[in-house]
């Protein structure tokens, strides 16, 4: 060009600014980023709150009989001695109550989940010998956050009083079946509701005047609902014929026809001692019951209800799986209405961390908006425009590097977005300050623009390298907290370094390009050169 | 404007008097801000501060040995109060179970509730954006409505609040861990704490975590008139379990219903119940029921056993091996640190009656018996433990940071001094933060707490302003070297040019955080932020330029040997 030499950097910042400056490419290379950053925005799975490594294990001992006090000495406290050898256990909190003795071993925060449960159960497996005589098979129930916690929740109920207790049962259990085949789904459970049982309810006084036991009552009914498979046989012709044994018990009246009892040739049969029923699980005493309000806003009275409850898979996109819940349900919805069942969703973790999410992107793109206008008030709208591109390119480049990490979009990782976003401004804003200075400097008015922008960028390279690090620096620390706290704020120091590194390199190659072509230089260059 | 700036720099630094007084005014501000925090409690310290929620769930517990009767009629009576409110959608009950399992109720075991005494309410409330009442608040004002109403109709029922964490779940606000040896020892001294929690303003829902002593009875077996009956025991206790608890005795599979129908026997419900809750009754009822022995006679049980009273066996909690109660109280709105030190203060104060009280770790306390000479431990535990972890933790990192920083900034500018500049500047931000949750607290309703988040703002801006003295030092340093102006000019010169990125930095950060500001959670640390940023860029235009000037900076920018070179 017309200029004496072009200028040499010596800072990566200009080395960078100079070979991306005239490149094509560079404009290829802006849209990749923003396309990646916006295909993770999309893809990553949701969630309200961080996903977060809790380990544990849970092992039920139950020694029928046993007082307490017993339980306590010859399950809970071996137990726990065995529980303290394993590495990494942070609590160990024995229970021992009548009968049965609970020891949960909490794992620090961290570690691996397949690991600890492993430790766990191998633990008690080779030390089953501890176990007194009469004690039954130890349960080992490894905590599971991702499975444990339902993300949908729905509680179906039902308008027509007629409706008996087990039928809601049995058509939400069909129902069950089929979210549990919907993609991701990890575990569906009901809660409330009553199974189908037949209930032979003996009246006390009958029996000790027909003079029975229990036992005899027993005896009859185990004899009786006794089934075998099919028998198979041959014909003279070596065909098979199959000969099937039906079950005695088919219906109420079946077992109140048992015998249970002959005395002198006269026979008692069950239903002359007790009421046989074919209702539902009266032993059980949990029941759900729901109240909602009706097309006038008023509250329904108690009613009972099945509440079916869904959860995801590890790492897998509530939001998604809600909708697919949803989505299901309403194919549903009619089939339920003839026959007067309604349901509610009760929770919604999907819908939550959507709106969260949501939410905070918004603010996100406020506060770019507000941080636009001031540089444009103070900068003019060119230099405000050139910052305001960068900031969607550090974002793009952050969200691709935590969806490749495996980290999930929620509230922890926007906030720390958020934080970052007034540190990541900061050296476009001093880049593009400095070109600015450059630019209205009327000692460098000869210079090519070129030169006078690598320059510029070159300049604050290293304090601006420095500083940046000094920030990078200051999160790092933070990685190294533990506990839950720790772990619940471990977006913000791995994503505010990334964002911040990302931010040098999109100042140092966009900055400059952008630069050079919507800056206008200042009249007087034209003036000093006449 | 940036003309005037930079001569009301250099005055400022050139007059000595000027300079004492900017480091003094500094100073004073330093300790005046850090007094607001520990005596004056001008500015409250909390981890996490609440979060308006869509839902939140109720626990009720009975005293042990109820019956879900009673417990239903107790939820029913929190129903009622509940039906009341205009912002709730749903209302559901769960009776002897736990609701579906959320992050609150994993920690606080909520999976494990398996009996008739115990309940939880989960109800939904309409979304936040449009309810003027945070849930916090909806919470604050119900919980003695439905205590008063609720909780009296049975002695002993505990009826709390569970609001979903902002952050981290924890068992409880506060939890006071009672160690000990003996069993009725541990008991008393867990009553007695939690009637301090009870009188102590801001603990609310208080329960200790412990079963109840109820009255029952034992069958013991006589074994002598067993065998000679020909019987067996496993035949009397079976028969006594099926007659009054039932058994499923056999399955029939079905392909019409989703399980196998199970074929259940026990005595009617009419006949099985006892007339009263006494031993006569309990007797009469076991006389009528007969167990047939091998030859086919018929022998009423109540030959075979006796019946005491008894006391129920209560669960036996330990933790880490060592025998324990937990003690637990929620918190009111207000800080679990501040209640917990009034409720100590008062353990301190009362107990000495009955126990000799020592100190122990930072707030933990040992308590001998002056008559057993037996020793129990009070280890707090809970969201004071995660609190304390978290600022110890926080404040670690904190402290690596400055070091980080101050290692990085020797290792570039090679001068100990000019590193201490930078990192002294940058620990001024504290000032800002401090006082900033202070002028917040004035202006919001509730206690605006300095949190964990607010700690993590903190440290953040030591980067921050660390990096505006950089930026500084750096431009006086090319302006002393290239252009060869004096100290003085330099410094003026460069914080006059260095003013307007920095200002402009600072307004991005303020603003990106304004937002951050009215978050619950995040609150903290846009505020924290806000006010910092404001403290750091004074301080680094104004105290850390007359620091410089302070400074031997021909030394420190290597300009001295240039100076005698060129002179040569």
């Amino acid at each position: 060009m017309n200029n004496l030499k072009p200028y040499k950097p010596n800072d990566w910042a200009g080395k960078l600014a100079c070979g991306f400056l005239r490149n094509p490419l560079t404009i290829v290379l802006g849209i990749f980023l923003l396309s990646i950053g916006y295909l993770s925005l999309m893809i990553m799975p949701r969630e309200e709150n961080p996903q977060m490594v809790v380990s544990g294990s849970t092992v039920i001992v139950a020694l029928p009989g046993a007082s307490a006090a017993e339980i306590q000495k010859v399950i809970v406290q071996p137990l726990e001695r065995k529980l303290k050898e394993v590495k990494g256990v942070e609590h160990i909190m024995g229970t021992a109550m009548d009968n049965v003795g609970v020891v949960n071993a909490a794992f620090f925060i961290g570690e691996a989940k397949e690991d600890s449960n492993l430790k766990i159960y191998d633990k008690i497996m080779q030390n089953s010998d501890i176990f007194p005589k009469g004690a039954m098979n130890p349960i080992i129930k490894p905590l599971d956050i991702d499975v444990d916690i339902p993300v949908v929740s729905v509680a179906f109920y039902s308008n027509n009083k007629e409706m008996s207790k087990t039928e809601l049962y049995d058509r939400v259990k069909n129902i069950q079946h089929h979210i549990n085949g919907l993609k991701n789904v990890a575990v569906t459970e009901l809660k409330g509701g009553n199974k189908t049982q037949f209930n032979i309810e003996v009246d006390l006084n009958k029996l000790s005047g027909y003079n029975l036991s229990m036992g005899q009552i027993v005896q009859a009914v185990q004899s009786l609902s006794y089934s075998v498979p099919a028998v198979k046989n041959r014909t003279d012709d070596n065909k098979i014929i199959m000969v099937g044994v039906k079950n005695a018990i088919e219906s109420a009246k079946d077992i109140e026809n048992i015998i249970v009892a002959q005395y002198m040739g006269s026979t008692i049969q069950l239903g002359q001692v007790a009421r046989v029923e074919k209702s539902y699980d009266i032993q059980n005493f949990k029941s759900v019951q729901i109240s909602v309000r009706d097309e006038n806003g008023e509250f329904t009275a108690l009613r009972d209800q099945v509440t079916l409850t869904v959860s995801k898979l590890q790492g897998t996109n509530a939001v998604v799986i809600a909708d697919a819940v949803k989505s299901e349900l309403e194919t549903y919805k009619s089939t339920l209405k003839e026959d007067g069942i309604s349901y509610v969703i009760t929770r919604n973790d999907g819908e939550r961390a959507n709106e969260a999410v949501n939410e905070l992107v918004f603010h996100l793109i406020l506060s770019i908006v507000i941080i636009a206008i001031l540089l444009a008030l103070v900068l003019g709208w060119r230099e405000s425009l050139i910052v305001t591109f960068t900031v969607p390119a550090i974002l793009a480049i952050t969200l691709f590097v935590a969806y490749l990490t495996g980290q999930t979009i929620n509230r922890i990782t926007l906030f720390a977005f958020l934080l970052s976003l007034g540190l990541l401004v900061d050296a476009a804003i001093i880049v593009i300050e400095n070109i600015h200075r450059h630019y209205y400097d009327k000692e460098s008015a000869h210079c090519d623009a070129d030169n006078l922008i690598v320059r510029a960028t070159d300049e604050i390279g290293p304090p601006t390298n420095i500083a940046t690090l000094a920030i990078i620096m200051t999160m790092v620390p933070m990685a190294f907290v533990g506990q839950m706290m720790g772990q619940f704020m471990k977006p913000i120091p791995a994503n505010v370094p990334v964002a911040l590194i990302a931010s040098l390199f999109v100042a140092y190659i966009f900055t400059p390009y952008l630069a050079v072509r919507m800056l206008k230089r200042p009249d007087f260059s034209k003036e000093g050169s006449n | 404007m940036f003309k005037k700036f930079e001569n009301a720099v250099r005055k400022g630094i050139e007059s000595s008097a000027k300079r004492r007084l900017i480091l003094l005014a500094t100073l004073i501000a330093f300790i005046l801000s850090i007094l607001m925090i520990a005596p004056s409690k001008m500015v409250l310290a909390k981890m996490l501060p609440g979060k308006n929620n869509d839902t939140f769930n109720i626990y009720t517990t009975l005293a042990n040995g109820s019956s879900v009767e009673q417990t239903k009629r107790v939820t029913d009576c929190v129903v009622e109060q509940l039906q009341r409110e205009d912002e709730v959608l749903d209302i559901e009950v769960f009776l002897g179970m736990g609701a579906p399992l959320d992050f609150a109720g994993l920690i606080k075991g909520s999976h494990f509730k398996n009996s008739e005494h115990e309940a939880e309410i989960v109800l939904n409330l309409t979304k936040k954006h449009d309810r003027s009442e945070p849930s916090y608040m909806m919470v604050q004002r119900i919980r003695p409505l439905i205590i008063k109403n609720c909780a009296s109709i049975y002695e002993g029922t505990v009826v709390s609040f569970v609001e979903p964490p902002a952050g981290p779940p924890v068992l409880a606000a506060v939890v006071a861990e009672i160690y000990g040896s003996d069993a009725d020892g541990i008991r008393e001294l867990s009553n007695r704490v939690s009637e301090v929690f009870k009188k102590t303003d801001g603990l609310v829902d208080v329960d200790v975590m412990q079963d109840d002593i109820y009255d029952k009875f034992e069958i013991q077996v006589n074994s002598t008139k067993v065998a000679r009956s020909g019987v067996s025991v496993k035949q009397l206790n079976d028969i006594i379990y099926l007659a009054f608890e039932g058994m499923e005795i056999s399955v029939k599979n079905s392909d019409i219903y989703n399980d196998q129908i199970p074929i259940y026997l026990s005595l009617s419900r009419e006949s099985k119940r006892f007339s009263s809750k006494d031993l006569n009754s309990v007797k009469a009822k076991l006389a009528s029921l007969k167990l047939m022995n091998a030859q086919g006679m018929m022998i009423p049980i109540t030959e075979l056993v006796s019946i005491y009273p008894k006391k129920s066996n209560p669960l036996i909690m330990s933790k880490n091996l060592h025998q324990m109660t937990n003690v637990v109280a929620e918190t009111d709105m207000v800080s679990q640190v501040y209640p917990l030190m009034q409720a100590r203060d008062t353990i301190i104060d009362t107990f000495s009656d009955k126990y000799l009280i020592e100190k122990i770790g930072l707030f933990n306390l040992e308590l001998t018996d002056k008559e057993s000479k037996k020793v129990y431990k009070l280890m707090w535990d809970g969201e004071m433990e995660v609190t304390l972890d978290t600022f110890v933790e926080l404040g670690a990192a904190f402290i690596a940071a400055l070091i980080l920083i101050f290692l990085l900034m020797v290792i570039y500018y090679k001068s100990y001094t000019l590193s201490g500049i930078i990192l002294l500047g940058s620990f001024l931000s504290i000032i800002g933060v401090i006082v900033g949750h202070w002028i917040m607290d004035i202006f919001t309703t509730d206690t605006f707490f300095l949190t964990a988040t607010s700690l993590i703002g903190f440290i953040a801006l030591i980067g921050i302003s660390s990096r505006n003295s950089l930026l500084l030092i750096d431009f006086t340093k090319s302006l002393m070297n290239e252009k060869a102006m004096t100290k003085a000019d330099a410094i003026a010169h460069a914080a006059a040019t260095r003013a307007k990125p920095i200002f402009l930095t600072a307004a991005a950060i303020i603003l990106a955080s304004t937002l951050l500001a009215g978050d619950a959670v995040f609150g903290g640390l846009g505020v924290a932020l806000i006010f910092g940023t404001i403290a750091a860029v004074v301080a680094s235009l104004i105290v850390v330029p007359v620091l410089l000037y302070n400074a031997d900076l021909e030394r420190h920018f290597n300009l001295d040997k240039q100076h005698i070179d060129s002179q040569a």
